[in-house]
């Protein structure tokens, strides 16, 4: 009986342990930004994704107007990236978001 | 009355020397010129930047601190905090500059993809707080128009520039100015956003000076115009500048006896926090 109640709490601890922390959803956002011309200008943009909470990973391709921007368990809407874009300087036009669920650990 | 008597004496080099006209350069501007790069809101930068011009056996080197923060993604505002040291022949002195504010609002901006053309009107007042050793005593303004086209490769810029100077205690007023800046710029190299990067500047900078006044009579030996050709160069690394340039002159026509000016140069250092 001990070895039964022993290996049954054993179990849920590790259930409750993946659930809470082994999966995460990720978006992948594709965002068409104009203005980008000159790579120190856009150091702002760095700034400011950085600073949300949930941002991952950021990079830029200025040849292609292309920024992409990892998250994790947040959104970013249209709204909030327009302002996000102006206060930086530059101009946002669309987005592309693609999520998967990816392990956190 | 002594305080007259060393204006006076102030006056003098200056009818000689005249003052640096330079606005904040803030990050891809011309290097002498004016361009209409602002701050990303809420962005701090810090330029600490020397300047040198050399006419005759006239020196003048100024050593400044710029700040300036993003108040909007389109308007920044700041200080220069600038230390001179001067020389007229075996005469010299050197001492805290006079401390300027400034401030710069893009009103126009179309971007496209790659491409950023804007404009922006600025304006700096330069207060008159400096050691009376090495400046005219007087509270002086620049105001400010440019046109600005940035490519993934080539860039260029337009700027018109008034300096309307104020008179001191002394009643000497230095003449105003207008400036003029047309520049290109190439990057021959496209490089990724974290790489280091290029580009290359050539000005072709006017100034048109008027002749400094004295209880409200002209002085012959001031004014004039100077056009210089400069060649510069802006390297970038992701949040970190240098920019540096050499302005040459390539026509003179100053009034009455002066100095021509041999050279100017720039070097300046830029982060953006």
């Amino acid at each position: 009986m001990k070895f039964f109640i022993k290996n049954t709490l054993m179990s849920l601890l590790l259930l409750s342990a993946m659930s809470h922390n082994a999966f995460a959803d990720t978006s992948t956002y594709s965002i068409r930004v104009d203005g980008l011309a000159c790579p120190y200008c856009a150091y702002g943009i760095e700034k400011k994704l950085n600073a949300i909470e949930g941002v991952k990973f950021m990079n830029m391709n200025l040849d292609e107007g292309i920024v992409t921007v990892k998250t994790q368990n947040v959104t970013l809407g249209d709204e909030q990236l327009k302002q996000l874009f102006n206060d930086s300087g530059f101009t946002y036009r669309s987005k592309k978001v693609s999520q998967t669920k990816e392990s956190s650990k | 009355m002594r305080l007259k008597s060393r204006h006076l004496n102030h006056i003098a080099i200056f009818v000689l020397f005249g003052k640096l006209v330079s606005m904040p350069a803030m990050a891809h501007d011309p290097v002498f010129g004016l361009g209409p790069h602002v701050l990303f809101k809420g962005g701090v930068e810090i330029a600490p930047e020397v300047k040198q011009v050399k006419a005759g056996d006239k020196d003048k080197t100024e050593l400044a601190l710029e700040l300036t923060y993003g108040l909007t993604g389109d308007w920044a505002a700041g200080i220069d905090i600038p230390y001179i040291d001067q020389s007229n022949g075996s005469n010299s002195a050197s001492g805290q500059g006079d401390l300027s504010v400034f401030t710069k609002y893009r009103f126009w901006r179309d971007d496209g993809p790659g491409l950023q053309q804007s404009m922006a009107v600025a304006l700096q007042i330069e207060t008159d707080t400096g050691d009376d050793a090495v400046n005219s005593g007087s509270t002086d303004g620049v105001l400010g128009l440019t046109y600005g086209y940035e490519g993934r490769k080539w860039y260029r810029w337009a700027a018109a520039r008034y300096r309307f100077n104020g008179e001191n205690d002394a009643g000497a007023q230095q003449g105003d100015k207008l400036l003029l800046d047309l520049v290109g710029g190439i990057r021959m190299k496209r490089t990724g956003y974290l790489e280091p990067d290029t580009v290359w500047i050539l000005e072709l900078n006017g100034e048109s000076t008027q002749n400094t006044q004295l209880n409200g009579l002209d002085q012959l030996n001031s004014g004039g115009t100077e056009w210089f050709v400069s060649p510069g160069i802006f390297w970038t690394k992701r949040n970190f500048a240098v920019k540096a340039g050499i302005q040459v002159p390539v026509a003179s026509n100053l009034n009455g006896n002066q100095q021509e000016t041999d050279y100017r140069a720039k070097l300046v250092l830029e982060w953006h926090l």
